[in-house]
């Protein structure tokens, strides 16, 4: 694998330059360059590899402009070389983890100018693509290249000259940089404080400064915005063409080149030194007034808005009234009255000292002038507290001037309701059931027809069209509605009144798009922005209830429902009987462990308490991966005895008309994502009930033909079952949406266009928070950190996890089985003991895995139920930025496990076995412990790390073979669910069904209190059994194969 | 040669072309109208009034050209070197009548009943209306008569003023555009004292010290180095705040806020204040943008 990492150098030339470690080194190490203090890095890409690894990452093109280049940094290191980052994963665990000292090492680099890295920057994925880890300094600058980008969008730039000195010769450089002010300063500062230590390894020492970090990032932003304003204007003159002009006989005035070498490759601008010198300090005594007033004073002026009334009601006015305010009470505000009664240099205001109040309130309303003109008549008098103002003139104040102020560094006080909502002209969409629709088991989905009808409205006020004529006669941008002053942009009147004229706006629309407009706010056809959606009847009530704004009805736990359902989980099973009695598509994407199996069984058997319903509920299909069948249908049989369950697997499966039958006579059939495409023949003849997807990340590919024919299922009802963030994917949700509600999401196109794009590559907050009110009713996520789930779970939860074998460890089981019972048969006393305990081992390497059970070094990957398991459950684990321990007893078992983790989930995975020296064992602990970012899984071997570890890091515990022994098991969950454990801890011990270890494992469940004293020996019980009952304890039974 | 030349009749036709002068001082301005702002606006005005003729036009061009060599401004004198058509550049001085303190006094009191004159000089720029609070005091800023500006050229020239002053003069408005407190210092006071004045008459307190800034204040402190060796525990670690940190990529609420805080600039470029030019390299650059967040999609 490669770690990539990123640094922006400002000293040189103002370069990214990308490098890479590699875990498994090319080309000679350590190789010695000249000096003996700076030396050739060990492992990292060499230049043409790293290109490589470049263009696969962001395209081709992006990097054609890049250069090989070298670079020298300090590096964390130990007498035998640098450490690695901690991103990267060696085959082998590394033997020193900590540094002991700084060293300087010269690294092969990718450099970049400013332009094609802000290019790169934001062309990369968000997730490395496998093999691939992002290094956090490429973490860092990607953020940083977001926020220039930002920078850009929101025109928060300004043209510069910048002066150097080379020479004792000044040059002048036309550049833009970054006006960055207010919240945009503490965004400079926040990003300051979070970069990583290796963003400045690259300075020498005597550079280390504080302000030279900030130099770095300030750099950045700069160089990379300059870069892509130049390129936008690459193509466009800045200056006027002039027609008669001859180039030749007139020197460019030096404006003029000024404006050109904003715009173009050169930014120097060529004059005698004298001129230059005036040029510039003209210019930036203009470019100046950018800077905001001195935002490091005390106090500054204010500028507070009054509508007429609201002065106390004293005044039938718009007034601003100049106040003095304290920068760091900002509720601190000196009137100007007080600040002219004052006499003496110092006013003193609730015991707050104003140092020269008059001269600042009168230099600061002097610059305001240019931003405010209005201001100027007030400044007439001798001593000006305010001025009074038209509604036009407010108007503009309230639009223009007080951002623009604000910007500026002066206060501004606006009356609260500007810039609500509820202030605003808008269209209302009102939806209604149509008549021939209103039946109340009415099973409608998002494609059914609903009457609407537009309405203009003035936040929760619906006007007329005669109210609204008169509103608009009065001409003015800022009217009172029902004693509520309301905004009136002209753009949004002309709309409203085109409205009106094409009397447009009522008819009949898909349920779906009026929710998608209702919901996702989206700027309408009309030109207005839609501030409410309103239904009647049944719509209104779904309409409150998928927004949340009315709890949905809670069920009872279904009568055949065997167990308890905590309060959360029934409110789940609530949501989705909500959902599916108003035809939507429901995602329940709960944490891991929080209970979506049960859910979803509670939900089969409340269909069936209703008696009328009873006999007339068709077959659920239930589509999983193939590791997890045999858990849903130990689930089920667990839960909810009552229901038929039918397992649709195996080479002995029904097909055609057999199927059919069978299917009709059971209450879910399960059936893995494989079969649903080989068999979608067979399962699209019938009309399921439900078709519910399991692991539903299995149809994030749209494209993906298993995931086309599962969308061609004839289904009733629609439920997607996931333990992954799919908020934070995208292309999935759209997937699993489209699967769930079809075309509710728009095109994948659109939606790549529309969300996607903005909110994967750059960060858009707005276009994410319209997209999560928009799935919002349909997707149901509860976190076990939620404080109200906590409530309800308790500290521990231990859950058992059925796998299946593959057909290989079946027929492996089969073939010990055989062999191994023959020889017992024939053996007696020790021997026959001796016998015994072999056939267990050997047979549980086979339920782990075939290749421990061989000991041939096989590959890994589709040759074990439970390994396939475990991946899937790590995943699900890791998504939600949690650590595991996971037991085995097995030491070759760990080491396999070890290195398939690794490459599997592209994490560092610590082991630690018998022959773990102390002090590797102690840095492994510390760094599990403490390191957020460190290895988040730890292997351990039973007999190893089952006692006196300290891993509260972990809340998942998972036994990946059983010592069947209770005691000893709790010893090693005790890990983790010890004091210091924050969260709650669930611990899934992995059973293979049909084998050996689901018999010991019912053994111990029935008799527990027994197995306690039997057990608590070891499995030395297991030799006294006769033949007979081991032959029974051995036996693989059918169900036991998932394939 | 040359001074009798310069006095026969080829004298309205500029027979002799003055030497080139290296690095010397010329006009921004290219063709068109010299002075940017109102108040050399102002100046260049009552130069123009004085019906020079031939040699207007003509100073204009040594303005241009760069004839002139240097431009000192000392209270109630400007001191200027011009290249003509001899070897040694002309002496110009052009003299303008100090107000007397009591003049000084009757205008600031005029501009103390206003509060926008202290404001607009705080905040560093020519009060527009300040001519008003000159004229209610029936004093004038600016020259109104030949009689205000005493002007003196080497030159053999028997006019005056000669073309030689007047590319002084024209220089002199770019000079104001850059500096309009200049006028002030011809006329006997610099800023800080009229804004010392004003101060005293708000306050009939004692006059108060100098404003300090406090950006002043701030001495240039030796920054204190910081040792990577504390940072080995987390050298590769960004802080937790990176990951909260999200971007909005909305359109900005102004259009262009940048450029409107700016206001116009001193400069045009082809008649167009260079303001109004910038404006187009945001639009472009918005276009850009919306087509580089199209891409992909």
């Amino acid at each position: 694998m490669i770690v990539i990492h990123a640094i922006w150098d400002h000293l040189q030339s103002g370069e990214l330059h990308l490098w890479a470690e590699s875990s498994s080194p090319m080309g000679s190490t350590a190789q010695r360059h000249g000096k003996q203090t700076e030396r050739q890095h060990p492992f990292t890409l060499p230049y043409e590899s790293l290109k490589e690894a470049m263009s696969e990452l962001a395209g081709s093109l992006l990097v054609k402009s890049a250069s090989p280049s070298t670079i020298s940094l300090l590096l964390p290191s130990t007498a035998r070389g640098p450490l690695s980052s901690p991103e990267l994963i060696f085959e082998k665990e590394p033997a020193d983890l900590n540094a002991t000292g700084l060293r300087p090492w010269k690294i092969v680099t990718l450099a970049l100018d400013p332009d094609s890295a802000l290019d790169f920057l934001l062309a990369l994925p968000n997730y490395a693509p496998h093999g691939t880890a992002f290094g956090s300094s490429l973490h860092f600058w990607t953020e940083a290249a977001r926020f220039a980008f930002e920078l850009i969008v929101r025109q928060s730039y300004m043209p510069a000259l910048e002066e150097t000195r080379q020479g004792g010769v000044s040059i002048y450089r036309a550049a833009w940089q970054a006006v960055l002010v207010g919240e945009d300063a503490e965004r400079v500062s926040l990003l300051l404080k979070a970069m990583p230590p290796v963003c400045w390894a690259f300075l020498p020492e005597s550079e280390m400064k504080p302000s030279m970090l900030q130099n770095v990032l300030l750099s950045f932003l700069n160089r990379t915005l300059d870069a892509f304003v130049r390129e936008s204007l690459s193509s466009a003159s800045l200056i006027p063409a002039r027609p008669g002009r001859s180039t030749r006989s007139q020197k460019v005035s030096l404006p003029e080149q000024w404006l050109q070498a904003l715009s173009s490759e050169d930014p120097v601008l060529v004059a005698p030194p004298a001129e230059l010198q005036r040029f510039s300090a003209t210019l930036q005594g203009w470019l100046d007034q950018i800077r905001p007033v001195e935002t490091d004073a005390a106090f500054r002026t204010c500028f507070r808005l009054d509508a007429p009334g609201e002065d106390n009601g004293k005044s039938s006015d718009w007034r601003i009234s100049y106040q003095l305010q304290a920068n760091d009470d900002r509720s601190l505000l000196v009137p100007a009255e007080m600040v002219w009664k004052e006499r003496s240099d110092t006013l003193t205001f609730l015991k707050r000292k104003f140092e020269n109040p008059q001269e600042r309130l009168l230099a600061d309303l002097g610059k305001a002038t240019r931003l405010f003109p209005t201001i100027e008549e007030s400044l007439k008098t001798a001593r000006p507290v305010g001025l009074k103002l038209s509604t036009e003139q407010a108007y503009t104040f309230l639009r223009e001037s007080a951002p623009l102020l604000e910007q500026s560094g002066f206060g501004v006080l606006v009356p609260p309701w500007w810039q609500k909502p509820s202030a605003r002209l808008g269209a209302k969409l009102k939806v209604k059931s149509q008549a021939d629709s209103e039946t109340s088991s009415g099973l409608l989905g998002l494609r059914n027809l609903v009457d609407y009808d537009w309405t203009i409205a003035i936040g929760d006020t619906e006007l007329s069209t005669e109210e609204f004529e008169n509103l608009v006669s009065l001409k003015v941008p800022l009217i009172q509605v029902r004693g509520q002053w309301v905004e009136l942009r002209p753009e949004e009147v002309e709309a409203a009144i085109a409205f009106f004229q094409k009397k447009h706006g009522n008819g009949h629309m898909s349920l779906g798009d009026a929710l998608r407009i209702g919901l996702g706010q989206e700027a309408s056809e009309l030109g207005l922005p839609v501030i409410d959606i309103e239904g009647d009847g049944w719509i209104r009530e779904l309409l409150d209830r998928l927004t949340g704004n009315t709890k949905i009805d809670p069920i009872k736990t279904p009568s055949n429902f065997h167990g308890k359902l905590r309060p959360y989980q029934l409110k789940g099973v609530s949501w989705l009987a909500f959902l599916k009695q108003f035809g939507f598509g429901a995602c329940l994407a709960d944490d891991m462990g929080l209970g979506k199996t049960i859910e979803l069984i509670s939900l089969l058997l409340h269909d069936r308490d209703k008696p009328q319903n009873a006999s007339k509920i068709g077959p659920a299909l239930l589509i999983c991966p193939m590791s997890i069948v045999g858990n849903w249908h130990k689930e089920l049989q667990r839960f909810s005895p009552s229901l038929n369950v039918m397992v649709h697997h195996g080479h002995e499966r029904l097909s055609g008309e057999a199927f059919e039958q069978e299917a009709i006579r059971h209450d879910i059939v399960i059936t893995t994502y494989s079969l649903a495409l080989r068999d979608k023949e067979h399962l699209s003849h019938l009309e399921w009930e439900y078709v519910v997807v399991d692991e539903a990340q299995n149809i994030k590919n749209d494209a993906a033909k298993q995931t086309q024919a599962i969308k061609k299922l004839n289904a009733r009802h629609k439920i997607a079952l996931t333990g992954t963030p799919v908020e934070n994917r995208l292309s999935e949700l759209w997937s699993i949406m489209e699967f769930l509600n079809p075309g509710y999401l728009g095109s994948g196109t659109d939606f790549r266009k529309n969300f996607a794009i903005p909110i994967e590559r750059y960060r858009d907050s707005n276009r994410a928070e319209s997209l999560k009110r928009l799935v919002q009713p349909f997707v149901l996520r509860r976190l076990k950190t939620d404080k109200t789930i906590i409530a309800d779970l308790p500290d521990k939860m231990e859950m058992k996890v059925f796998c299946n074998l593959t057909q290989e460890q079946a027929s492996l089981y089969e073939a010990v089985v055989q062999e191994m019972l023959a020889k017992i048969e024939e053996s007696e006393g020790i021997e026959r003991k001796g016998l015994v305990l072999s056939t267990l081992l050997k047979l549980k390497q086979v339920c782990n895995h075939p290749t421990q059970f061989v000991a041939d070094g096989s590959a890994l990957p589709g040759r074990s139920g439970k390994l396939a398991r475990l991946e899937e459950m790590l995943e699900e684990a890791l998504e939600e930025g949690d650590k595991a321990l996971i037991f085995t007893q097995f030491a070759e078992m760990g080491t396999l496990l070890r290195q398939h983790l690794q490459e599997t989930l592209g994490r560092e995975v610590f082991f630690l076995h018998g022959g773990t020296p102390k002090k590797q064992r102690d840095i492994m602990v510390q760094r599990f412990q403490e390191d957020r970012r460190g290895a988040p899984l730890f292997i351990l071997s039973l007999k190893a790390g089952g006692v006196g570890l300290n891993l509260t890091a972990a809340n998942h515990v998972f036994h990946f073979d059983r010592w069947w022994n209770p005691a000893v098991e709790n010893q090693a969950t005790d890990r983790a669910f010890r004091i210091g454990q924050k969260k709650n801890v669930q611990v899934h011990k992995f059973v293979c069904i049909g084998t050996l270890e689901e018999r010991i494992d019912q053994m111990i469940e029935r008799k527990k209190e027994l197995a306690e004293s039997i057990v608590g020996s070891g499995e030395n019980w297991l030799t006294e059994m006769s033949t007979a009952q081991l032959k029974e304890l051995f036996a693989l039974s059918r169900e036991a194969v998932g394939e | 040669m040359g001074r009798w030349r310069d006095r026969d009749y080829w004298d309205y036709y500029e027979p002799s072309i003055p030497r080139r002068v290296e690095g010397g001082i010329k006009t921004r301005s290219e063709r068109g109208e010299i002075g940017e702002t109102w108040w050399s606006k102002r100046w260049i005005k009552v130069l123009e009034s004085f019906s020079m003729g031939t040699r207007l036009t003509r100073g204009r061009s040594y303005a241009r050209q760069g004839q002139v060599v240097s431009i000192d401004v000392e209270p109630g004198i400007v001191k200027a070197k011009v290249q003509g058509s001899q070897p040694r550049p002309y002496n110009v001085k052009i003299r303008l009548e100090p107000l007397t303190d009591e003049d000084w006094d009757k205008v600031t009191e005029a501009m103390a009943s206003q509060a926008i004159f202290a404001a607009k000089l705080l905040a560093g720029e020519m009060p527009q209306n300040i001519e008003e609070a000159f004229a209610s005091v029936d004093i004038s800023l600016f020259p109104t008569a030949l009689s205000e500006l005493h002007t003196d050229c080497s030159c053999p020239d028997w006019a005056n003023p000669c073309k030689h002053i007047a590319a002084v003069y024209y220089l002199l408005a770019e000079r104001f555009d850059e500096d309009p407190f200049l006028i002030f210092k011809l006329r006997g006071r610099t800023k800080e004292q009229i804004i010392a004045v004003l101060r005293e008459k708000r306050a009939a307190t004692s006059p108060m010290g100098d404003i300090s800034s406090s950006a002043d204040a701030v001495s240039a402190e030796e920054e204190n180095l910081l040792s990577l060796e504390e940072h080995l525990d987390t050298f590769w670690r960004a802080d937790e705040s990176l990951e909260s940190f999200t971007v909005n990529l909305s359109a900005p609420t102004i259009d262009k806020a940048v450029l409107k805080r700016l206001g116009n600039a001193p400069f045009t470029v082809g008649n167009t204040n260079i303001v109004s030019l910038l404006a187009k390299a945001y639009d472009k650059v918005d276009a850009a943008v919306s087509q580089k967040m199209a891409e992909g999609a």
